[in-house]
């Protein structure tokens, strides 16, 4: 196969294209004017990759989610690590009568004494996947929040086609190991602590309409 | 059948489409003219193999036999069974000879039932219908014509209904009185017959068979060299009945208008409850899947035909070794809508386990509830559209099928000031979209809160009395300190601290006040 022909195929991007997507405002302006929409992708996926839990990956998220649900967004979180905690959840302005928590460990904890394992079942971790992607091609879901264990790259290909099918804004909170790996995501950001400061560093490593990496500074 | 006998003047025909005046069978409702009526007879020549078969694929020969011993013989065939030549009136033995077969016989008892419940089920297309035992359906046509696109577009879409429901083989008659409809629907006459003038030319080339005579009457007729029904109405009237029976001209009459055709009225039942029976034993939820879809098939038509919807479906699985076990699935929202209950229920058998081989699959509704008369779409925006965008109950409703009800949870905040009390999940309702009632968002003032709670406390190591997490900690001056809950059971009593770590991690911390004095992980400042 030649190059010219590899260009003609529709699905392949260049990264020089303007993205078509229009933005949804971070709430950072350091942020937005960083990212070529001016704000999140939307639709699109979205990875970020922490190094350290409690640095404030979510709390980078919560003014775009605030504005979703001011808008009468849906909002659902799936496989979250920790029990979300609603008053602080409030404190951030998200509108909690919109949020739906998937947790399939639940499900399971309740229906294991019953029902023994077979090998035909899903595990919970492709029932999550599942989730996850009915939530992004779900036209009403304003964004949705998902903290896989592990994804093979033609998973998250997917999620991509997902979110551009529902219009949804998806997001994938990584381990920052996953920085190697190719993804066909919109955008993907690391997140890193700034020695002897509460500061965080978030360094762009892909993102769709602009070919250089770039990092700020938030005070999150 | 004597006395009504005896009212009919004998002697010259009446002419075409007049009624005679009646005494004993006026008591009768009193038919609207019968010009104005139009009858469609459905019948189903393979009613009782198709109802057998209706859960499986399957590419085998199947045949309906009837009889005993060695004198069984084949009364109705599938299609590869006459692929092979195994054609009604062979005996059993001759079809074995012919390739590997399997033989039903019939159940008098369950094929009425199933019969009265396919009335149910196409009362959606009229309400005045009635079963035609042992295989047919008789209704009133000429009131829906108007719905559903004239008698062509009534057809088609009845004739697509019921390959749905598992029936293959369907005739249909058409004509302005129920027994001329009935006996063109068995002579294969599709062709409809729309006034009671043309009913005697329709009728002249119909066999005598399909009229349900008794065999000796068949075989008297046969003597005489009479074979269609058109050679029998040139027969004298008054010798037609003193050679064969008076009720033999009742029956004429009524076919041709003469007399009324009174036809009984169809009750509707208040519930639904259907079974289908597998040929084999299925290990896996997907085998069931057609027996589901024809199951749902039918209850959707039932409800659509009482302007009604369920909100929860009843699945009963007889299993081999006899046992049943039984799935409810509910529903956020009433429905009635066939892609959507039959995605819940598949996505609910994918995740149960089906546990012993399964023989059969029954599905129940007990409560109908009444729809407001617009259900299926908006009146103003295309149908399309309606059906293929999923609205927010059912796309929780699907997540739940498949991930179980416990899967799926809401968020509240209650006045506690215990941390694991003041985040509550809640179960997802269909009320969801209102905002409970409560102060608005962000009035109430809670001290700075982690977005993350640990599901219980994680004891945290210490190093020289200081707790550390992934290192040591470095914890803010301000605490907040929470003791209560003395009233419960449930207290606590502990000083909470924000700490970070050399790492930059923003933890949420507390030490007991009683007790071992532990440290304790709470939360995340994620």
């Amino acid at each position: 196969m030649t190059l010219e022909e590899l260009m003609r195929r529709a699905r392949l991007w260049r990264a020089g294209e303007a993205s078509a997507e229009g933005g949804l405002s971070t709430g950072f302006d350091a942020l937005d004017a960083m990212l070529p929409g001016g704000g999140w992708p939307h639709p699109g996926l979205i990875e970020i990759l922490a190094s350290r839990p409690g640095i404030g990956a979510l709390r980078l998220l919560l003014p775009a989610l605030a504005a979703l649900g001011r808008r009468q967004q849906w909002l659902i979180w799936v496989a979250p690590p920790y029990l979300p905690n609603a008053p602080a959840m409030e404190a951030a302005g998200l509108e909690l009568s919109r949020v739906l928590v998937i947790d399939v460990d639940a499900a399971s904890a309740a229906g294991a004494a019953t029902r023994p394992p077979s090998r035909r079942q899903q595990t919970a971790a492709e029932r999550e996947f599942w989730a996850f992607e009915q939530a992004l091609r779900f036209m009403d879901a304003g964004a949705a929040l998902y903290w896989p264990g592990s994804l093979a790259p033609l998973a998250l290909r997917r999620l991509q086609l997902a979110c551009e099918a529902g219009g949804s804004l998806g997001v994938l909170f990584r381990s920052p190991d996953c920085a190697g790996q190719a993804s066909p995501a919109a955008l993907r950001l690391l997140l890193s602590p700034v020695a002897g400061s509460t500061e965080v560093t978030v360094q762009v490593l892909k993102c769709r309409g602009s070919l250089q990496t770039r990092e700020c500074r938030l005070a999150l | 059948m004597k006395h009504e006998w005896s009212i009919v003047a004998p002697g010259s025909l009446p002419p075409a489409g007049s009624v005679p005046r009646l005494g004993a069978v006026a008591s009768t409702a009193a038919p609207a003219p019968a010009a104005q009526r139009l009858w469609l007879a459905v019948h189903l020549p393979r009613f009782t193999l198709d109802m057998a078969l209706r859960g499986n694929t399957t590419r085998k020969a199947c045949v309906l036999v009837e009889g005993e011993g060695r004198q069984q013989r084949i009364t109705q065939a599938n299609a590869e069974a006459t692929r092979l030549g195994m054609r009604t009136g062979l005996p059993l033995s001759a079809a074995h000879a012919l390739g590997e077969v399997l033989a039903f016989t019939r159940v008098p008892a369950v094929e009425q039932q199933a019969l009265q419940q396919l009335c149910a089920w196409a009362y959606q297309f009229t309400p005045v219908l009635a079963p035609l035992p042992p295989d047919g359906l008789i209704m009133e046509v000429r009131g829906s014509l108007g719905l559903f696109g004239g008698l062509h577009g009534l057809l088609s879409r009845l004739r697509r209904e019921l390959r749905q429901l598992g029936f293959q083989a369907v005739a249909f008659g058409t004509a302005p009185t129920p027994t001329a409809a009935h006996w063109l629907a068995r002579a294969r006459q599709t062709a409809p017959v729309e006034s009671l003038a043309a009913l005697p030319a329709a009728l002249s080339q119909v066999p005598l068979d399909v009229m349900g005579l008794p065999a000796r009457l068949l075989q008297d007729f046969c003597g005489i060299g009479i074979r269609t029904i058109g050679e029998c109405l040139r027969l004298p009237r008054d010798s037609l009945a003193r050679r064969f029976t008076p009720a033999l001209l009742l029956t004429l009459d009524r076919a041709l208008g003469r007399q009324p055709d009174p036809v009984p009225a169809f009750q509707l039942p208040a519930c639904f409850a259907s079974r289908i029976d597998l040929l084999w034993e299925i290990h896996h939820a997907q085998g069931l899947g057609l027996a589901m879809e024809r199951l749902l098939h039918e209850l959707t038509g039932v409800l659509r035909a009482q302007a009604s919807a369920i909100r929860q479906l009843d699945w009963q699985l007889h299993h081999a070794d006899g046992s049943v076990s039984r799935h409810s699935i509910n529903l956020l929202q009433q429905s009635r809508d066939l892609p959507h209950l039959f995605r819940l229920s598949r996505e609910y058998f994918l995740r149960q386990q089906i546990g012993s081989p399964v023989r059969g699959i029954s599905l129940e509704a007990a409560r109908f509830e009444r729809l407001p008369a617009v259900t299926e779409g908006d009146l103003f925006s295309p149908a399309k559209a309606s059906a293929e965008t999923e609205s927010w109950p059912q796309f929780v409703e699907r997540l739940r099928a498949r991930l179980g009800d416990e899967a799926l949870r809401g968020l509240s905040t209650r006045a506690d000031h215990r941390p694991e009390r003041a985040s509550c999940a809640t179960v997802v309702r269909h009320a969801q979209r209102a905002r409970p009632a409560g102060p608005p968002t962000g009035s109430r003032r809670w001290p700075d809160r982690p977005l993350w709670l640990t599901r219980t406390p994680v004891p945290l190591a210490t190093e020289d009395g200081r707790p550390s997490f992934d290192g040591p900690l470095e914890l803010t001056a301000e605490r907040e300190r929470i003791q209560t809950g003395w009233w419960d059971g449930a207290e606590v009593a502990r000083d909470y601290f924000i700490a970070r770590n050399q790492h930059g991690s923003r933890l949420w911390i507390f030490r007991e006040l009683a007790g071992a004095r532990g440290w304790y992980l709470h939360g995340i400042f994620e």
